[in-house]
């Protein structure tokens, strides 16, 4: 393209984050003598208000027709400064964002020197691809205005009356044949003593109370088409002695609230498998049961003693702390001191984490008796069956130097976490990304906290990490907000940022809709031959098909072969001078 | 300008859907998203920018996400959000709920004294602001002005001017004069422009100088401390200072508006009439009766008090713009005056007329009235009164200038002789001690009955009468009556009689009424009398006053005929009276801990029991002693009114006279995101913070470590030096039944491990040390979070400190029990010590809600009835709250919370919709299509 073009370049400090690793003013430096670049400026956080308006003043001033901003991920700013763009009466996708923090400062935090090179580079490439950047129009679509909750727990109960309740229609899907999850198995939970039966009780009434809810029991999500806005999901609905029925729902977008599993020690582990040897939920269960003091196999319980961590907290293992197990063996421990004071209780732990008000419990638990001990990280207490049939936990008592306590046992409580659940199929259908941790990955903690790398595919309570009940529910009810936020308005704006197939150079061999993860190619007859069409909603533009075509008839828009080559070619120069 | 009447009146806005108070991220989540639902959000924030203290911070964990990165687009589409109108700077006052269940609120806009429209934010004003103040934005790490924009990302950016009230100096100053102003201008060697300061309410700078008797002084708040700031000494030093350098008084006067005032009498009031009148750009002729103008200030204030020099010096002020001051001239026909011309008159002719003793001899030669001896004084008439006894009757300032004055002029014995005790004297404190010091007697409770002669016509003695005190009289003072039988003589050779003043009536008697005390009768308000072209200023107006009280009353009716006769109406009262109200003293104390020692500025002034000349006794202040004294100075009302970054500001957008304003609001459903309070940390004494300056908060080191950081590197405040070994003592102000907060903070532990990391980023070499009672790394990525500042090298001793001691050289010793080494007391010792403070509620909240309680938990957070299952539900219907209001939370906690007050807030308005319009029916047929339901 031979045109003059006027672009913009701001290079970002972020505070330090970048400027520390990377020369931002030899960057701006090294680019402001490039052909095109009208304006070359450094900025101490770019996404700061006055930093905007600064921008949106130099486009409106400098006539500018494109805008580079080199700065953090994309995940955290494109749309801030393609906002910048759109209020300066720039079309926002004559931006190009430019990541030299994550791909650059914080990768290179050694080599100052060429971090400075790379970002000089990355800087180039962003450029090229702006010179030929084009300006595109969002594609804008009418939604649905009704969500499908995956997962009928304390989270997507509550998350479906909250739907309900801002006018939206809901789907709520449960596996199981029973609505309630794992709270629906619990008798007076920590803080307030609720049970956790009567909770979920209360929360299926008010369901009932709502038509727009539609409720599905032992119902699984077996496949989803269309994009944000517009989902069409298919639930298989399992009957007695029927393969079941499957039933089409149209969403605008999706909760995901399946929930979380209970850690399953290996046998052995600390003792799991000898008789007495319980799990939190075994022991949880008991409790809730008993209705006086607490018996074992006909006898009484005296000592009950606890480790905590098991399957949490360990190097190679599951790294993650599950937040409410402490506190949930906490408050076990008050509650069989309420059923009879003069249980003998022993804490083995590696720091107590009743956070904010569960500390309250904490001294409740200590002052009516319990012991609490801390274990070293690297000396676990062990377990075993001494020689008359009764339980022995043995630890190292950090407060006691070289003293290698004994305590003999009733029960011994291993205090195991949560784990992430196994749920591939469904992982498959939602292609929602999971962390090494196994639990579902929000875009980012706390710009969009219940949002996925799907659009309109939001995630809700335990299967996003270990949470409490009461903080599952609060997400539960920040997915409604976020659902509301983005299908009241009753239109979603998608990014045409999505592929395009040139109909003159298609001759349909089909290689495009094999490669397609989102089955957005078909072919279509026009002009006397097949060629492919890419649905524009569907499209992610991932842009798996474009080099696979043979004809080269795919482009990315925004993305096009011709700005590939260009950006490669500014980054392969000399990078200063 | 605007009067009063309207200032108070809540103005009706328009109506929302949802009022979010507070606009910290809790507020500001909550509100987006409900904009982005399609709601009308009104968020109210009591600081200029949003952002609350999210945005004051470093990084984040466990991201490490800088905050500004994830605040400040939150900031900015908060701000310009569609849905969302900002109302900045301003304060929720009360909200009512109205039958049928929407609220009313009412808000006060409090007043910036900065027109956000005008403002660019360009901070021009901030350089050139005399006052600085501990900058809370920065943890009081480091100082900011007065005028300041909050932070550098604020949004929006405008800066605001910090006032809490006029200060108590100002505020007493019958002048006018911002005496805080010229203070702080002085401390910052801006001695000019305290001139000028001055000079713009009166010409009399010098004069006021000397002899003020200084209300302001005597109103001073560090007068609660070792002493109050010599703030009139300050004036004659700014005063001499001008004098000796500039050529006039290089004000501004305006062009010449052709319109001519003519004032009778030169003293103080007339000089201050004129000078304002001049500078206004009338033509301004002064007549004096005396061949000297300056009134009192020339003929009744001693020269040792007042040289003459100084009186010319500044009415040379006034002549140098223009004012034709004609003396010797005595107007008698103010009508005849009025015909020469003149659109208007000022009648300031003081009160030349001496009281009468009233008693047998008073008209012998020997008998003079104060003023009288005086004047002559100082027109050189005085003759030597060596070897006489005078004996001066009176107790106010007059009578001991006179007898001071007849002690200067050899007087063997001078006694005064005054009817009541000595706590009722009305003479000037320091007057009465000066007098004591220069050898002047008194006699208290005596009153004279008859002054005796000789046959010459000599006095020989004056004929006393013994008082005592009885009921109070009009006045409110005791009344003194004679003791029967208690009347005895006193020998004296003169009897100066100044037992009080008033006007003249027979100036003004033609065209005006006199009250009984021969006062003129004038509108107090407007001066101005029942002939429109005449007004009244001075003495002559009040009876018998002071400098300050003539200046002040000067510029009142300079105000007010400029008024007259640019045809306004008589009232803007607020714009010559612009005091905001004053500040009270015991807030300003309480807002430190403690105050270090200043010495007094005291002068070293050259009494001598035998006076034996005229000279002026109190020597002028060195510029040391000057900037010493300014420096004392505490910023009562934080601004001083000095007015330097009205003329810096490019934009013209500061303005100091705006009001508060009051705007009342209807919303549907309100959301409490106030946010918290961190605890006080020197409310854990044996931590020592507030008294080790190297032991410091948490919040502090995230200023330290933050990309807007105060100073260039993390420093220790002591001295400056870059830390080796820093300490965390976490759980500080939590966890502690002593100090009254059992619960856990929850934050505390995850920001330290955030500074760790941060510090060993920053100061590779330092080691890195957490004295913590259990490490609540209780959240999605946390605890891998601190097994990474584990891997980095930070080290963690489990166990409480019990106390931090100080060595001289400012490092500290921490003492704890070392839980997992067998719990032996142990002492470790850092160079730096950060206290991991915890939060507590914030009672902002308390009493919002008129009629009745937002109910708290126990620990007094807003409680939330059902947080297992409706979090975010307050006690009222369509009150919810966000954030930390409820408990403590981390960032993420509080994002959630206040995601999930927006679901409860936006079925609360659907609801309610729904009951107001029963027909409006949702959407039905919607879910037509299902046609299976499985029964759970």
């Amino acid at each position: 393209m031979s045109e003059q073009r006027r672009i913009g370049v701001y290079i970002c400090h972020c505070g330090g984050n970048i400027s520390d690793f990377v020369d931002v003013a030899a960057v701006r430096d090294a680019v402001g003598d490039e052909a095109d670049v009208v304006v070359a400026e450094t900025a101490l956080f770019a996404c700061s208000d006055g930093t905007q308006k600064d921008m949106e003043q130099a486009i409106r001033d400098q006539n500018l027709d494109g805008l580079v901003v080199a700065s953090c991920s994309p995940k955290l700013h494109l749309f801030t400064f393609r906002g910048v763009a759109r209020r300066a009466g720039l079309n926002p996708f004559e931006y190009s964002h430019v990541n030299v923090r994550e791909q650059d400062s914080w990768a290179h935090g050694d080599d100052t020197a060429a971090a400075t090179e790379k970002a000089i580079s990355l800087v180039r490439a962003g450029i090229a691809r702006t010179r030929l950047s084009e300006p595109l129009d969002v594609l804008t679509v009418e939604t649905t205005p009704k969500a499908l909750v995956i997962g009928a727990g304390i989270a997507g109960l509550r998350a479906a009356i909250g739907l309900a309740d801002v006018g939206l229609g809901v789907y709520l899907i449960e596996r199981e044949a029973e609505l309630g999850g794992w709270v629906g198995t619990l008798g007076a939970m920590f803080p307030a003593d609720r049970d956790g039966r009567e909770m979920i009780a209360s929360l299926v009434a008010e369901v009932r109370k709502r038509p727009s809810i539609i409720v599905l029991t032992r119902a699984e999500l077996i496949s989803k088409s269309g994009s944000f806005g517009n989902y069409v999901a298919e639930i298989r609905v399992r009957t007695d002695g029927e393969a079941g029925q499957v039933i089409r729902a149209e969403v605008g977008s999706i909760i995901v609230a399946t929930g979380t599993d209970s850690y399953q020690p290996e046998a052995g582990e600390f003792g799991y498998g000898i008789d007495g040897v319980l799990t939190l939920p075994e022991f949880t269960r008991l409790v809730d049961s008993a209705e006086g003091p607490l018996t074992r196999n006909g006898r009484p319980v005296r000592t009950i003693a606890y480790i905590y961590c098991v399957g949490n907290r360990q190097p190679g293992g599951n790294e993650y702390c599950s937040k409410f197990c402490c506190t949930a063996a906490v408050h076990d421990s008050v509650k069989v001191s309420r059923l009879d004071p003069s249980v003998h209780q022993y804490h083995l732990h590696r720091d107590i984490r009743t956070y904010g008000k569960y500390e309250l419990l904490y001294t409740e638990s200590r002052e009516r008796g319990s012991v609490y001990l801390k274990f070293a990280d690297d000396a676990p207490p062990s377990v075993a069956l001494g020689p008359d049939g009764r339980l022995t936990v043995t630890t190292t008592d950090t407060l006691t130097p070289g003293a290698e306590l004994a305590i003999p046992a009733d029960l011994v409580v291993l205090v195991t976490g949560m784990v992430a659940r196994q749920n591939d199929a469904l992982k498959s259908i939602l292609k929602v990304p999971v962390g090494s941790d196994g639990f579902f990955n929000e875009i980012h903690p706390k710009l969009r906290p219940v949002e996925t790398m799907v659009d309109g595919v939001l995630v809700a309570g335990a299967c996003q990490g270990p949470k409490t009940s009461a903080e599952a529910v609060a997400s539960g009810l920040t997915a409604v907000t976020q659902t509301a936020a983005i299908l009241k308005k009753g239109v979603a704006e998608l990014d045409p940022l999505v592929a395009a197939v040139d109909p003159a150079a298609c001759t349909w061999c089909g290689v495009c809709a094999q490669t397609c993860p989102y089955e957005a190619i078909a072919s279509v007859a026009a002009d006397g031959k097949q060629i492919a069409v890419i649905s524009a909603t569907t499209c992610k533009g991932c842009g798996g098909c474009a080099p696979l075509c043979p004809a080269d008839a795919i482009d990315l828009r925004g993305y096009t072969d011709a700005q590939i080559t260009s950006m490669i070619d500014g980054m392969a120069r000399e990078p200063v001078g | 300008m605007s009067t009063s009447s309207s200032e108070t009146a809540a103005a009706r806005a328009a109506d929302y859907d949802v009022l979010v108070i507070g606009g910290g991220i809790g507020g500001m989540e909550s509100s987006l998203k409900l904009g982005d639902m399609g709601y009308q959000v009104l968020m109210v924030d009591k600081e200029s920018s949003v952002g609350g203290r999210m945005i004051l911070l470093s990084k984040v964990f466990p991201t490490l996400d800088c905050a500004s990165c994830i605040s400040g687009p939150k900031m900015t589409s908060a701000v310009h959000h569609p849905n969302v109108e900002p109302m900045l700077y301003s304060e929720v006052q009360g909200i009512r709920r109205l039958p049928g269940g929407r609220f009313r609120a009412t808000i006060r806009k409090k007043a910036s004294f900065v027109d956000n429209a005008a403002c660019t934010g360009c901070q021009d004003c901030e350089p050139v602001c005399t006052v600085g103040v501990p900058d809370n934005f920065n943890a009081d790490l480091v100082a900011r002005r007065a005028v300041y924009l909050p932070f550098p990302q604020a949004v929006p950016k405008k800066v605001v001017i910090e006032r809490l009230g006029t200060s108590p100096c100002t505020d007493t100053c019958p002048a006018g004069i911002k005496a805080h102003g010229y203070v702080s201008l002085i401390r910052s060697g801006k001695y000019e422009e305290a001139f000028q300061l001055v000079a713009d309410a009166t010409p009399l700078v010098g004069s006021l100088g000397r002899a003020c008797y200084a209300p302001c002084e005597t109103d001073c708040t560090r007068g609660e401390l070792e002493a109050a700031i010599p703030i009139r000494r300050l004036k004659r030093f700014i005063a001499e200072r001008h004098y000796q350098g500039a050529d006039g008084p290089g004000v501004a006067v305006a062009e010449p508006n052709g319109r001519t005032v003519a004032v009778v009498g030169s003293g103080p009031a007339g000089l201050t009439a004129a000078w304002k009148l001049a500078r206004a750009g009338y033509r301004v002729t002064v007549y004096e009766k005396e061949d000297q103008p300056g009134g009192f200030l020339r003929h009744a204030i001693p020269e040792y008090r007042l040289p003459g020099a100084v009186v010319d010096a500044d009415i040379a002020n006034l002549t140098a713009i223009g004012v034709d001051i004609r003396t010797g001239v005595t107007v008698t026909d103010l009508e005849a005056l009025k015909a020469q011309g003149y659109d208007a008159v000022l009648l300031a002719t003081g009160t030349p007329r001496s009281t009468r003793l009233g008693v047998p001899g008073e008209d012998l030669p020997g008998v003079v009235s104060g003023l009288e001896f005086l004047r002559d004084v100082r027109l050189g008439a005085g003759a030597s009164l060596a070897g006489k006894r005078v004996v001066v009757v009176g107790g106010g300032n007059v009578a001991m200038d006179a007898a001071r004055t007849a002690r200067r002029l050899g007087a063997e014995q001078t006694l005064v002789a005054y009817r009541r005790g000595r706590e009722e004297m009305p003479a000037h404190l320091a007057e009465i001690a000066d007098a004591e010091r220069e050898g002047v007697l008194f006699r208290f409770l005596v009153a004279p009955t008859a002054v005796t002669g000789d046959a010459a016509g000599n006095v020989t003695a004056l004929r006393l009468a013994t008082m005592r005190l009885g009921e109070p009289d009009a006045s409110g003072r005791r009344r003194p009556e004679p003791i029967p039988g208690g009347e005895f003589t006193l020998e004296a050779d003169l009897v100066i009689a100044a037992v009080g003043m008033s006007p003249e009536p027979a100036t003004f008697e033609t065209v005006a009424a006199a009250d009984r005390g021969g006062r003129i009768e004038v509108d107090p308000k407007t001066t101005q009398s029942e002939v429109g072209y005449l007004f009244a200023a001075g003495d002559v107006v009040s009876g018998a006053s002071d400098i300050a009280q003539a200046v002040g009353l000067g510029q009142r009716s300079a105000f007010m005929i400029d008024r007259w006769l640019t045809g306004q109406p008589m009232t803007g009262f607020a714009a010559l009276d612009d005091r905001l109200g004053v500040v009270d003293k015991a807030s300003v104390l309480a807002r430190q801990r403690e105050f270090g020692h200043r010495d007094p500025v005291v002068p070293d002034s050259r009494y001598s029991a035998e006076p034996a000349d005229f000279a002026e006794i109190e020597p002028p202040m060195t510029e040391a002693e000057a900037l010493m004294a300014a420096g004392s100075c505490l910023d009562c009302g934080v601004c001083s009114e000095c007015g330097q970054c009205v003329a810096a500001c490019p934009a013209g957008a500061i303005n100091l006279n705006a009001k508060d304003e009051f705007v009342e609001v209807e919303v549907g459903a309100v959301v409490v995101s106030t946010g918290f309070r961190l605890f006080a940390a020197d409310a854990k004494p044996q931590y020592g913070f507030g008294r080790y300056p190297n032991v410091i908060t948490g919040m502090q080191m995230d200023r330290l470590v933050a990309p807007t950081r105060p100073f260039n590197t993390v420093l220790r405040p002591g001295d400056g030096k870059v830390p080796e070994r820093i300490a965390y003592v976490s759980c500080t102000g939590s966890r502690d039944k002593q100090v009254g907060n059992p619960l856990c903070s929850k934050i505390c532990c995850m920001y330290s491990v955030k500074q760790n990391q941060l510090i060993m980023g920053a100061l590779p070499l330092a080691d890195v040390t957490m004295h913590y009672m259990d490490i609540r790394a209780a959240g999605k990525r946390y605890d891998e979070f601190y097994e990474q500042a584990k891997s980095m090298g930070a080290t963690y001793i489990k166990g409480r400190v019990a106390e931090i001691r100080e060595k001289e050289n400012g490092d500290l010793i921490l003492r704890y029990e070392d839980v997992e080494n067998g719990g032996q007391i142990t002492e470790a010792e850092y160079d730096l010590v950060v206290l991991a403070v915890g939060i507590q509620p914030n009672r902002d909240v308390d009493r919002l809600f008129e009629g009745e309680r937002l109910a708290q938990d126990e620990y007094f957070y807003v409680a939330e009835p059902d947080a297992d299952l409706d979090p975010g539900q307050t006690s009222i219907p369509g009150v919810f709250v966000a954030g930390t209001a409820a408990g403590a939370k981390d960032i993420v906690d509080s994002i959630l919370h206040a995601g999930a007050a927006a679901a409860q807030t936006a079925a609360h308005l659907e609801r309610a919709a729904h009951q107001e319009r029963p027909g409006h029916q949702e959407r039905p047929g919607q879910h037509a299509a299902i046609t299976a339901e499985v029964p759970a």
